[in-house]
């Protein structure tokens, strides 16, 4: 089954429509969203192949993300 | 009663106008001269219409409501929005859309099984903005748009997306609403788009797309998985279902390749193709 987080992809979402880019997020651009404690710490620190591997959808890692990415 | 003057299948990415600067100049003038070359046999086809075959990048259809498959029925599309014109380095534009065109199409497709969304407002990335900048740069053509997900697995499979191209392809011959039909799917062809294997390219599988789509041999397109394109192609490898979609609107046609050029800077394995409809 194909993985994917509601909660990751609702925030990436925001921030992509907003055409935020960042190298990691804040905790306060994560305020009021709901999402666990590895989602979290994903976001916080910018690690675009862990939320990969949580479900977050890759166009979506990569317009956040754009700076993380070498091309 | 319309005729089908024109098919094409074209890759689409943001940095193709974006950052030209970055390719290989001799790489990104055969890439340009194919969609030149496009751009010539499609104005002598003289479409009075353009439908597109393409997907969102998740820019318009969110997690909350993802449709399969989604006509435009809009009056403009923005191509691209000012937000998008940043990245894609086109000034924002306005195309003209088709909407009654459009909507006889939605209603031909729900009472024919065809479970369509749709939807009045798209904001175009470079499904639409890439291409169009090079094949419709006067915006002189009006456009409609069959959206299919491509880029939110799970996705429709490649035989339902073929179908659904049969579909489009006998209702745009049938209905009165437009002469010159011209048909023109984007994406694909090999990419990874922001997976940890961002940058690949596997020219080997877009060739294997491009001959059999040059021989019109479609079935063993049709029976490739979600997992296999992944595998092979990547996640921006899914939107060749655009091209198969074409391919079905167009039976037993066969495809000329105007360029092919894998194009790391652009990170995209990035192809043009005639279809003699």
């Amino acid at each position: 089954m194909i993985n994917v987080s509601y909660p990751l992809n609702k925030i990436l979402t925001a921030l992509a429509k907003a055409h935020v880019t960042r190298e990691r997020l804040s905790d306060a651009e994560l305020a009021g969203h709901d999402l666990g404690e590895a989602e979290k710490t994903a976001l916080l620190t910018g690690d675009i192949r862990r939320l990969y591997d949580l479900g977050a959808n890759p166009y979506l890692i990569r317009r956040v993300f754009r700076p993380r990415f070498p091309i | 009663m319309a005729e089908i003057v024109a098919a094409a299948l074209a890759s689409h990415a943001p940095l193709i106008t974006g950052k030209p600067e970055i390719a290989r100049p001799e790489q990104r003038e055969r890439l340009y001269a194919g969609f030149h070359e496009m751009r010539r046999r499609l104005a002598a086809a003289r479409p009075d219409l353009l439908v597109m075959f393409v997907n969102d990048h998740l820019q318009n259809f969110p997690y909350s409501n993802l449709p399969a498959f989604c006509i435009g029925v809009v009056d403009a599309y923005d191509a691209p929005s000012p937000g998008g014109s940043k990245l894609m380095r086109i000034p924002p534009r306005k195309l003209r859309g088709a909407p009654r065109w459009s909507m006889a199409l939605l209603e031909a497709g729900l009472a024919a099984g065809f479970d369509f969304a749709y939807s009045y407002e798209i904001d175009s990335w470079d499904e639409l903005a890439v291409p169009l900048h090079f094949l419709n740069p006067d915006g002189d053509i009006p456009v409609a748009t069959v959206y299919t997900n491509c880029a939110a697995p799970p996705l429709p499979t490649l035989s339902r997306c073929h179908e659904v191209g049969a579909f489009v392809g006998r209702f745009a011959r049938s209905h009165a609403g437009a002469s010159r039909v011209a048909f023109v799917a984007t994406g694909g062809i090999s990419h990874w788009v922001g997976t940890p294997e961002t940058g690949r390219i596997n020219p080997e599988w877009d060739h294997w797309v491009i001959d059999h789509i040059e021989r019109g041999d479609v079935e063993p397109l049709l029976r490739l998985t979600w997992e296999q394109i992944e595998g092979d192609g990547g996640n921006g490898g899914q939107e060749i279902r655009n091209w198969v979609a074409l391919m079905g609107a167009v039976p037993g046609a066969k495809g000329e390749a105007l360029a092919y050029e894998p194009v790391p800077e652009w990170i995209t394995g990035c192809g043009t193709m005639w279809v003699h409809a």
